[in-house]
């Protein structure tokens, strides 16, 4: 982030979160009924209907807790990248008049994101600690750090597919379906251990199933820095560079398409 | 205040990429995210150069589509060029267009604080300049209010009033004070003048010569994405406003057939007070109409001629008959003629001396023939010719007593 351009950054951002709620009653609480409306169906379904049990290795973990502890982490990236890709054509007006390093409205995008449902997050963390869950809140920063990581891999991945929408609307479509698809290929609503053998590896080349593993450790069973940390950190700053250097790369010409 | 200029532009050029199907806009992305041949695309700016030097005011005018817009982008960092290089060194405040940079779902104070952003400022940088906005904007309690429910009006108003008060080296507007009322057009423009006088660097599109005239003293013509006229603003204009007139008056003086067996006109021309041909007089110069007649059957024929403007719109015409005039006869069934208008009155622009040949009775016109010419000079006076007149200390009432 460039620091002569802190105060737009914390402007859109501030802009960004305001406008999400703006002019509803409930506010910011809309972002907690979502999720949890989500979390309400999945623990329905998958214990009442279903009656799944977690693998020994979760110990006490409820099916409830388990899902939340992937849950958001996966909104957050999925609502981020969806906005993320979306910022320059819904900053057009902007784009169109002013001078700024476009990115920023990208950053803002998955930033608000991230601080709306990391609240929720936390919440719901704090919730679900009280009411008995095995959570450990030693792990919280451990989690704290996994988010940054996962907002960095987001908006290495937004800058690139926003860089593509703005001249191909389609693209939103398509990015609407894999997210579908990619929800259900993530151990989220289920432990990695109880997929067949013969299709683990093809979670294994998922960053994201990385990423919902370490959560479901730090929360639950508290393991420190491991190897996959720094896959996923790799991961991020890959995404980060490639993204970011497509999007600076076509940005200046974005104004032809909008 | 350095030599420098601060703003350069040198051979500046801007393709727009045609993206009007699916394929060429995925060929469109493809070149440009990995470099590759030219794209079918729409020139609208093309060969550029000028430079703006501190303290300069320049007006750029141009019909609709010349690139003035696009060039205004340019400067103000918005669009990138194709071509050529843009090299700016000065803090630059771009008012592009109605309410740019807004957000129409904020209120006006919210804006304000967005443009702030932009241009850089802390919060409270903004904080410490958002009553002297609110004040210069005038727009009482909608301020307030969402930017979406604001009037064409009051949005420029709050965009002048942003782009003036965050303290710009240069100042860049896009045709905005067409849009304000009478009040604030005035203060926009004391404020302009006043920006100027202060050293200020000022850059105007207006589509009103009389804003430029006044604002600037330099302007630039562009045409069709090109650089057709860089001067003094008053000359600038002038001949603008000449290819305006001309455009408008189209082709309706078609050609007459020319019968010799009738009176016709062989020649015509304007000439200085001296007897050289000329096409440029200055403002209060002599300007001397001469012609040529053929008249066939030797009868004395009836001359008629008559000023227009260069759109067409007559400013003075008069018969030879009624001043008793005979041309004289130089030969040849030949007749020459001269009309002369000392210290002509006529305000700066492209005219046209028209000569017309009638029959003795004056009632068949025979032929006409038409000479351009320009007067310059420099002039705030409406209109088409300047009449004598003074200023007085008005009575004050209106009974004679």
């Amino acid at each position: 982030m460039r620091w002569p351009h802190r105060y737009l950054l914390a402007s859109f951002t501030r802009r960004e979160v305001l406008n999400r709620y703006a002019g509803s009653a409930a506010g910011a609480l809309w972002a907690l009924a979502h999720p949890l409306a989500l979390l309400g169906v999945y623990a329905f379904v998958f214990t009442a209907v279903f009656r799944v049990k977690l693998p020994p290795e979760f110990g006490a973990v409820g099916y409830t807790a388990f899902v939340a502890a992937t849950l958001w982490p996966w909104l957050m990236f999925s609502e981020a990248l969806e906005k993320g890709m979306a910022a320059v054509q819904d900053n057009a007006g902007l784009i169109r008049k002013v001078a700024f390093p476009h990115e920023l409205v990208v950053f803002a995008a998955v930033l608000a994101t991230f601080l709306v449902h990391g609240a929720g997050f936390l919440v719901v963390l704090c919730v679900l600690a009280a009411i008995g869950e095995p959570i450990r809140l030693a792990g919280l920063p451990w989690a704290f750090l996994l988010l940054v990581m996962l907002a960095v891999l987001t908006t290495g991945i937004a800058a690139a597919l926003a860089t593509v929408q703005t001249l191909l609307p389609d693209t939103k479509q398509v990015i609407g379906v894999l997210l579908a698809l990619l929800f259900y290929a993530t151990p989220i609503l289920y432990p990695r251990t109880l997929v067949p053998e013969s299709l683990r590896p093809a979670i294994d080349w998922n960053p994201l199933a990385w990423v919902a593993e370490r959560f479901r450790e730090v929360l639950f069973t508290g393991t420190g820095p491991t190897i996959t940390d720094g896959a996923i950190a790799l991961a991020a700053a890959l995404a980060l560079v490639l993204g970011l250097a497509l999007f600076r790369r076509v940005s200046p010409h974005f104004e032809d398409f909008l | 205040m350095s030599a420098a200029p601060l703003i350069r532009l040198a051979g500046v050029g801007k393709d727009y990429p045609k993206i009007d199907t699916a394929a060429r806009r995925l060929r469109t992305l493809f070149t440009l995210a990995f470099g590759g041949r030219d794209l079918p695309h729409f020139r609208a700016l093309d060969g550029i150069d000028f430079s703006l030097l501190h303290g300069e005011s320049l007006g750029l005018i141009g019909v609709n589509g010349a690139g003035k817009s696009t060039l205004l982008k340019i400067l103000a960092g918005v669009v990138k060029p194709t071509r050529g290089t843009v090299e700016v060194n000065a803090r630059i405040s771009a008012l592009l267009e109605l309410g740019s940079g807004f957000h129409p779902e904020y209120t006006g104070r919210e804006n304000i604080f967005l443009s702030a952003a932009l241009m850089g400022l802390s919060r409270e940088e903004a904080e410490a300049r958002v009553e002297e906005i609110v004040a210069f904007a005038d727009i009482g309690e909608h301020i307030d209010q969402p930017i979406k429910h604001y009037s064409s009006g009051m949005v420029v108003r709050l965009g002048f009033a942003v782009a003036s008060t965050l303290d710009p080296e240069v100042l860049v507007t896009d045709e905005v004070l067409a849009v304000g009322d009478e009040s604030f057009q005035k203060k926009c423009i004391r404020w302009l003048e006043r920006f100027r006088e202060g050293g200020g660097t000022l850059l105007l599109v207006s589509h009103s010569m009389y804003h430029v005239q006044t604002l600037c003293r330099r302007a630039i013509w562009l045409h069709e994405g090109r650089i057709r006229q860089d001067g003094n603003a008053f000359d600038v204009t002038r001949e603008y406003l000449s290819w305006h007139e001309e455009r408008t008056r189209g082709e309706a003086a078609s050609e007459r057939a020319r019968d010799t067996s009738l009176p016709h006109l062989v020649d015509s021309w304007v000439e200085d007070a001296k007897g050289s041909p000329a096409a440029t007089f200055a403002m209060g110069e002599d300007i001397v109409m001469q012609g040529v007649a053929s008249v066939p059957d030797g009868r004395e024929p009836v001359l008629l001629f008559g000023i227009v403007r260069a759109d067409g719109t007559p400013v003075f015409g008069s018969h030879s008959n009624d001043a008793g005039f005979l041309a004289a006869d130089i030969g040849n069934g030949r007749r020459s003629f001269a009309v002369r208008l000392a210290a002509a009155s006529l305000l700066p622009g492209k005219y046209a001396f028209r000569a017309h040949v009638l029959d003795p009775e004056g009632l068949r016109l025979f032929d006409t023939r038409e000479t351009s010419f320009v007067v310059t000079g420099e002039s705030r006076d409406y209109g088409l010719v300047r009449l004598a007149h003074r200023w007085e200390a008005g009575r004050g009432r209106r009974d004679g007593g």
